[in-house]
């Protein structure tokens, strides 16, 4: 069992056991639980663990990754500091958030909302790890940023998705045409998967001003932070303009 | 790999992560004692029982009453005019869901992924005369990103949970007609768990009401000054529940030769469990009630499988960047055993991510030599097909990678004919001539392109 008998290997190894890295500061591991712990979420998430590790045996992720939930409780119950910057950097990025372990835990923890705590807490950290494992998620970062949708149909090509097969459609027609022929006008979409009205766009804009997303943002991926800023203040443009000229209109 | 060779594996590198902590032993045990040993957490969640023997559990609704009598929020009540049907939940607490007057919340993945999804809920509505409003003043919940990400916080899902509610809540002025008209029916699995996690939060956190009231403010979007909080947060799956016995009044085609599996969400049911519906009829109230409801009342074989209870294998990160594990999980833990255990004919979902999941990934199987054919549709699109929608102007099934001509055939409807009709109209599309379920004038209720419902002429 080499590292793990001797019970060594999270003290010495912080983060990657075969790195050259320094070990972490012990004040930035105690910040790092502080913002976990801090959340209003995290007591309602935790209440307390007998490593009974039912919320492992069904777990999604644990049937194949080097993953358990069971063990993320046990470093947060036991305030494991160095083991839960360890999982921070891999570990918390397996979980599916199905949420499963939450149903079924007898304390009523909830190991995947723990996850969540710890996710948003090594972004506003700019840890690496999380850079590293949310670079594919840019596109759709930056099409709900800037729109307000998620996923658009422009995003499902077979370039992307290959493995999905050679065809997104088993009807051979262009993309804008089959759009247009779904029943529902506010479908009548590529960019966006609907039509999003532009005030929605600019309201959703001073949401995640005002909640310090845009600031985790940039912390994770400047590019991509001024790209969406350009956007948005677009829209914000277009959007004044378009009151301004309400009030000629008056 | 077996226990010899992890020990020579072990030996070799003397070192091995196993993730378990120090303490850890291997237990090495052979297949039939781990089966042994793990058939009661099986059994177990197979049973009501694995979510109700819980204690500290406590209904919301009573702090959301009392924060409304003490002047502090203003509720969006289910009233007599949206028609509700009451329904029991799991610890056997009342729901409300409204039948009509409603106000769809789309799902950005069914309707960038999967459009026959919400199409064929609003042709069934309009089956029924159902009254409701499809505008594009609204944003989606932002929680698939959250949950794969981590990008997002409390804060910005409960400002954007309260955004879009208050929007369904004023939507209706732009008809003229009054606020609270419409009631908010969320599509989207993980926007209806999200939200009434969200909801929970805001009702016990006062720090948390006071910072997204900030944020509501500046966007004009308080009642009377106060927030405004849903009385029920309703999934369209529990529509169809409640209707599905007037839905399959409307039923053309026999499906009782049907071998159904179903898949449920995890995010409708495993999320704030206690709001999930259960009905003592349906499949003894073991199991949450949505879909199987449904499907027994369109008379199709409900058959169910050994891995009922797990995820489609979505994982909202993985589905875009770690797909070897989705389409693992989806064929190996989903749709084989459903197709082995049950000998489906079709697995039926109530969510966007899952129903993705389980009908795009079946196409790679057969590249990694692990075919599966299982067609994969939402409850509200099998509904559709059998009460004579149009398998492709309306189901739109040829978004769907499985095979969904394999269960046409067997519903007897000739897909190739179909077929070739919507190709046929495809030629109309292309002259403007589209077919809509409603007045595409409805859907601008502000701003650039909205006209009053006097200029609509």
């Amino acid at each position: 069992m080499g590292h793990a008998a001797n019970g060594t290997r999270v003290q010495d190894y912080i983060g990657d056991p075969i790195s050259d890295s320094p070990p972490v500061d012990r004040d930035e591991l105690e910040e790092i639980f502080r913002d976990i712990q801090s959340d209003l979420r995290f007591d309602h998430e935790l209440n307390g663990c007998l490593n009974c590790g039912i919320c492992t045996a069904t777990c999604p992720a644990a049937h194949y990754y080097d993953f358990s939930p069971r063990e993320i409780v046990q470093l947060l119950w036991t305030e494991n500091l160095e083991g839960i910057y360890d999982a921070m950097q891999e570990k918390i990025w397996s979980c599916a958030q199905c949420y499963t372990c939450a149903a079924r835990c007898p304390f009523g923890n909830s190991p995947g909302g723990l996850i969540m705590l710890m996710r948003e807490v090594s972004i506003k950290h700019g840890m690496q790890s999380a850079k590293d494992v949310l670079r594919p998620f840019s596109r759709v970062m930056l099409k709900l940023i800037s729109t307000g949708n998620q996923l658009a149909p422009d995003m499902i090509n077979a370039d992307h998705f290959a493995d999905w097969g050679p065809n997104i459609s088993k009807i051979d027609a262009p993309l804008k045409l089959l759009r247009k022929a779904i029943p529902m006008p506010t479908l009548n979409t590529i960019e966006t998967a609907w039509e999003v009205n532009l005030k929605t766009s600019v309201e959703l804009y001073t949401i995640w001003e005002m909640t310090g997303v845009l600031d985790q943002l940039e912390t994770i991926d400047e590019n991509l932070f001024d790209v969406i800023t350009d956007i948005m203040d677009e829209k914000r443009e277009d959007w004044e303009d378009f009151v301004d000229g309400q009030g000629d209109d008056d | 790999m077996t226990n010899d060779d992890k020990n020579t594996h072990d030996s070799q590198s003397n070192e091995r992560f196993t993730g378990h902590g120090s303490e850890w032993r291997e237990a090495n045990l052979s297949r039939e004692e781990a089966l042994v040993a793990t058939s009661w957490v099986e059994q177990k969640i197979d049973r009501r029982s694995m979510l109700t023997n819980k204690d500290r559990v406590e209904d919301v609704r009573d702090i959301m009453w009392q924060l409304e009598k003490d002047g502090e929020i203003v509720v969006h009540r289910v009233k007599d005019e949206h028609e509700p049907i009451n329904v029991k939940t799991l610890y056997g607490w009342n729901k409300k869901i409204p039948t009509t007057q409603l106000w769809h919340h789309k799902s950005c993945g069914q309707c960038g992924n999967i459009p026959g999804y919400p199409a064929s809920l609003l042709w069934l509505m309009n089956k029924m005369d159902i009254r409701y409003l499809d505008e594009t003043d609204q944003t989606s919940c932002t929680a698939w990103n959250y949950h794969g990400s981590g990008i997002g916080n409390l804060e910005s899902l409960a400002a954007v949970f309260l955004r879009n509610f208050h929007q369904a809540y004023i939507a209706a002025k732009a008809e003229g007609l009054r606020e609270g008209y419409y009631y908010p029916l969320v599509h989207c699995g993980t926007s209806f768990g999200n939200y009434k996690e969200v909801r929970a939060y805001l009702l016990h956190s006062a720090e948390l009401r006071a910072r997204v009231k900030k944020i509501l403010a500046k966007l004009d979007r308080l009642v009377d000054g106060k927030l405004l909080i849903p009385e029920e947060v309703v999934h369209y799956s529990e529509w169809v529940h409640v209707m599905r016995n007037q839905i399959a009044n409307h039923q053309e085609i026999d499906a009782s030769q049907i071998r159904t599996t179903i898949h449920p969400a995890c995010h409708v049911y495993k999320m704030v469990p206690e709001d999930a519906i259960y009905d003592d009829e349906i499949l003894e109230g073991n199991r949450v009630a949505v879909s199987t409801g449904i499907m027994e009342a369109l008379g199709t074989q409900v058959i169910d499988y050994s891995t009922w209870y797990d995820c489609c294998g979505f994982g909202f990160r993985h589905i875009i960047s770690e797909r070897e594990f989705t389409r693992s999980f989806a064929i190996d833990r989903k749709v084989r055993v459903a197709i082995e255990e049950a000998n489906a004919d079709v697995m039926i979902g109530h969510d966007t991510g899952c129903i993705t999941t389980l009908d795009k990934n079946q196409w790679i199987g057969q590249a990694a030599g692990k075919p599966v054919d299982l067609p994969i549709l939402a409850d509200c699109q099998f509904a559709a097909l059998v009460c004579g929608a149009h398998p492709y102007k309306i189901v739109q099934s040829h978004w769907h990678a499985s095979s969904t001509e394999i269960l046409m055939e067997k519903l007897g409807i000739d897909w190739r004919v179909k077929k070739q009709e919507f190709e046929d109209y495809l030629k109309e599309v292309e002259a403007g001539n589209q077919e809509n379920l409603y007045d595409p004038r409805r859907m601008i209720t502000s701003g650039p392109g909205f006209k009053r419902i006097e200029q609509r002429s």
